[in-house]
């Protein structure tokens, strides 16, 4: 495909994303901090029907080699970036995708945060090498190079090619455990929403008792 | 218009992205976000700098600057149609964060943000759209690395707002 189809494509995607995004409101940065700060799950479950769709595209596809998996190496950068990255986005109240909606909705803390991510992209990329660690070309080869602290790469495809099993079965497998978790989460909100009840009902049971008669006081009542 | 007054359910949202991302992968690749604003940091700094940027090897070998990059017109097109779609719902208007702690805190989350996305060379779009869907090694290492910081931030982000 031409470079100017692809830029297309990749725009129409992106303004069907961001409508999308703006009319749920949906965050990926509450999909995590809610579940753990509030145990609140919207976005959480939301996320994970995703990915569940995703995952079971993704392997069918790549069983017959369609689509166009990433193809870099992994390691520990992997890892270490995405922490500091999680860090990041509590603090900023904001991912890669809600600061360019939330901008679009016209709010300035997103847009500076924008701003400082760019700031910290040319900032690390100071410190980028060829030769060694942090993430440096020399050392991701495909395979895993634990002296670079580099594991390789695998996907779905490498499983197919190493194991001769449809990557679409270990999709399926990936879908059952994040289906897994979605029921747990189900589970969870059924919980909070019997103990919510409970908690009402003694609440109108507390305040309707002294209007009533005081049977509740112990002495009165032996 | 209905779709206009009503927030969206989420969960019917992110099933039409999953779709139409599907669809993207089968086309140039799946959704991603950091690669288009690394290289709207590498386009904007050359603009700065010019021909002095090509003496930094990360943007001479890794991240050219290329303003054909597709990766780019995701992020615009994010922009444009949250902006279309607040305008539409008459939920546009400009919002500022109020409190200098809120400045302060986005300021050092975009830093990081920004490091993180660039150390890993992945950013949470890629590790929730991309990688773990696909299956990649790196998709789980990402994904534990995000839920550990996530609890981290959380825990200071408690901490700010309580004092």
């Amino acid at each position: 495909m031409s470079v100017i189809g692809e830029c297309i494509i990749a725009f129409i995607f992106g303004s069907a994303v961001g409508l999308l995004v703006q009319r749920s409101r949906f965050c990926n940065t509450a999909a995590l901090r809610d579940a753990m700060l509030f145990s609140t799950y919207r976005n959480t479950k939301a996320l994970l029907v995703a990915m569940m769709v995703l995952t079971f595209g993704f392997t069918l596809f790549m069983t017959f080699g369609e689509g166009k998996p990433m193809q870099f190496d992994v390691g520990l950068n992997t890892f270490a970036g995405l922490f500091i990255f999680g860090v990041g986005m509590v603090l900023a109240g904001a991912c890669t995708v809600s600061t360019w909606v939330k901008a679009g909705e016209g709010n300035i803390g997103a847009v500076w945060a924008l701003i400082f991510t760019f700031v910290g992209m040319f900032l690390f990329s100071l410190v980028w090498t060829v030769d060694f660690w942090p993430p440096a070309a020399a050392s991701m080869t495909g395979e895993p190079n634990l002296e670079a602290l580099q594991l390789g790469f695998a996907n779905a495809a490498t499983l197919q090619e190493k194991f001769g099993i449809p990557a679409v079965v270990f999709g399926l497998i990936q879908v059952a455990v994040l289906y897994a978790i979605y029921r747990a989460i189900l589970r969870k909100e059924a919980r909070q929403a019997g103990h919510h009840r409970d908690v009402a009902k003694s609440h109108v049971a507390i305040t309707a008792a002294p209007a009533s008669a005081p049977v509740s006081d112990p002495a009165s009542a032996e | 218009m209905e779709f206009f007054k009503k927030t969206l359910d989420p969960v019917i949202a992110l099933m039409a992205i999953a779709i139409l991302d599907i669809f993207l992968f089968l086309v140039v690749g799946a959704w991603t976000v950091g690669g288009g604003e690394t290289m709207m940091t590498g386009l904007i700094a050359e603009l700065f700098m010019g021909d002095d940027l090509k003496r930094l090897p990360f943007w001479n070998l890794v991240f050219v600057p290329d303003a054909g990059y597709w990766k780019i017109y995701i992020s615009l097109g994010m922009l444009f149609g949250a902006f279309v779609g607040a305008k539409l719902s008459n939920e546009f208007y400009l919002r500022f964060p109020r409190r200098m702690s809120e400045w302060v805190m986005i300021t050092i989350g975009g830093l990081l943000m920004g490091i993180g996305i660039r150390l890993a060379f992945v950013c949470n779009v890629s590790t929730f759209f991309g990688l773990t869907p696909q299956m990649n090694l790196g998709g789980y290492l990402a994904i534990s690395g995000i839920v550990a910081g996530a609890w981290v931030g959380s825990k200071i982000y408690k901490k700010i707002l309580e004092g």
